[in-house]
């Protein structure tokens, strides 16, 4: 254990020395936040009337630090330390280097805990918000999301052999999941057909279950839950399949 | 006499090609041992299958009696490792990996200690990064000493270091030798290989050519130094 919180403590260091995981993780989605509120503010929304644009995009700003974490964060640090033979030097001493990937998805996880937060608290102290939903299971499914797609992430970096197409395939991912899944720009206001296309996102019915839980609907959740299992299940399969430690 | 890493017809090949062929290795407990050969002659392969990294067709590998693949977490709380090019996590500092590296072993050496003996203390607080090659490579040595090894591999020890920080390390080693230390180590400079090896063995293609004592394998060529007489065996291809 003590192995484990110096190891924690030191790469913590190193990822907080890294400007992009704060800026992308952290200051971006609460940076939407403020805009999102200073924007519309205590507007009702487009389509369902009842609710402030505040109260239904939560869920989905919530998403922007998983976002960050899963499909830069994880993914890229992984090949970095392949390339460098940081995962292989661990083989040669007492600690194997699966503890070292442990360390990182703690660092992600918590990184992205603080920037939903923190998105919370802006929401609360500035603009009024309240979850509407039960915060329990607000909290469950955030989890499942944040699970969800960091073995995507996990995933990416299995298939990827070098840094260089880590970083295109990253890029590749991220930037339609964080436009294209409602996470940033609000996915009721896409035309239809895109909508459709969006909906094969596995952010997308991440989106679509905190959303949910975030305003307590009483809608069927049964596709997102299998969407997100199932990406759960694939990513972590695939990965065990093709991941390379050198 | 104890035997620290034994190698019984290790094979390994990569596709078509072979990589190592039919190699025994014998080192004894407190000897240094020199594996010797041309890029690419199998040396890092040979280091790989011997730490466990990479598998191998046939033959059997143990080092302090133990197989590396079975027992690895106790094995390397005893062995120390620097592997080729070893680099580093971005701009992470000296004294961070090192406090890393020290996190992961029982009884670690005290590397502050260590850092002053390769004159290296005042860079505690600096990136790896902004390092000279010389003094990377002096700290990728440190840090294979951390966990205070009996067996030490070296993959290519002293590869960019300046004439004095050779010494420095040299030094190092010697006195750790005096203490009992097994060291197994590759290197291309055969004055460092005459000064630190007490045997040593040429391989080419995977295969060794001689196994022999420093002194022994230059009084059978017709050379007086270590270079010639490895040139020598290089040319000739003879199994000695």
């Amino acid at each position: 254990m003590k192995k484990f919180l110096t190891l924690l403590k030191i790469e913590g260091k190193l990822s907080l020395r890294c400007i992009d995981s704060i800026f992308f993780g952290v200051c971006m989605p609460v940076g939407i936040m403020i805009l999102i509120g200073l924007i519309a503010g205590q507007n009702p929304t487009t389509s369902d009337a009842g609710t402030t644009l505040i109260q239904s995009s939560f869920g989905a700003l919530a998403t922007v630090g998983i976002c960050a974490t899963a499909f830069m964060g994880i993914p890229l640090t992984i090949a970095d330390y392949r390339d460098k033979k940081i995962l292989k030097q661990f083989f040669v001493t007492p600690v194997s280097p699966t503890m070292l990937l442990w360390v990182h998805a703690v660092i992600n996880m918590l990184l992205s805990v603080v920037s939903a937060l923190l998105i919370y608290a802006v929401a609360k102290t500035f603009f009024g918000y309240e979850m509407m939903g039960s915060k329990l299971a607000f909290m469950g499914s955030y989890l499942l999301v944040m699970v969800s797609m960091y073995s995507l992430g996990l995933l990416i970096a299995s298939l990827c052999q070098t840094v260089k197409t880590a970083n295109v395939v990253c890029s590749i991912v991220y930037f339609p999941m964080l436009f294209l899944s409602g996470a940033t720009i609000p996915f009721e206001i896409f035309p239809k057909p895109l909508q459709a296309v969006a909906g094969f996102l596995p952010l997308t019915q991440g989106i679509k279950l905190l959303k949910s839980t975030s305003l307590g609907l009483e809608t069927s959740l049964l596709i997102p839950l299998i969407v997100l299992f199932g990406s759960l299940v694939i990513g972590i399969i695939l990965s065990m399949r093709f991941f390379r430690w050198e | 006499m104890e035997i620290s890493i034994e190698v019984k017809n290790l094979n390994k090949h990569y596709g078509n090609r072979v990589a190592v062929n039919n190699l025994n290795l014998t080192v004894k407990k407190g000897e240094v041992f020199g594996l010797l050969g041309p890029n690419g002659a199998g040396k890092s392969t040979t280091i790989d299958c011997i730490l466990g990294l990479k598998s191998f067709d046939n033959g059997s590998v143990q080092v302090l009696g133990m197989d590396p693949t079975k027992e690895r977490k106790r094995l390397f709380e005893r062995v120390g490792v620097q592997l080729q090019s070893s680099s580093y996590q971005g701009n992470i500092r000296v004294g961070e990996i090192c406090e890393e590296i020290a996190a992961l072993y029982h009884s670690p050496a005290n590397y502050d200690d260590l850092l002053a003996q390769f004159k290296l203390d005042q860079f505690h607080k600096q990136p790896v990064a902004k390092l000279s090659g010389g003094e990377r490579q002096k700290l990728s040595v440190l840090l294979a000493l951390i966990p205070q090894p009996e067996v030490l591999f070296l993959d290519e020890l002293t590869t960019g270091l300046d004439t004095e920080a050779r010494r420095a390390v040299w030094d190092v080693l010697t006195d750790l030798k005096e203490k009992g230390l097994t060291l197994f180590l590759t290197s291309h400079y055969m004055d460092e290989v005459e000064v630190l090896c007490d045997r040593i063995c040429i391989i080419n293609q995977g295969h060794a050519l001689v196994t022999d004592t420093v002194p022994e394998l230059i009084k059978r060529s017709p050379y007086k130094r270590l270079e010639d007489a490895y040139l020598w065996v290089m040319k000739e291809e003879i199994a000695v």
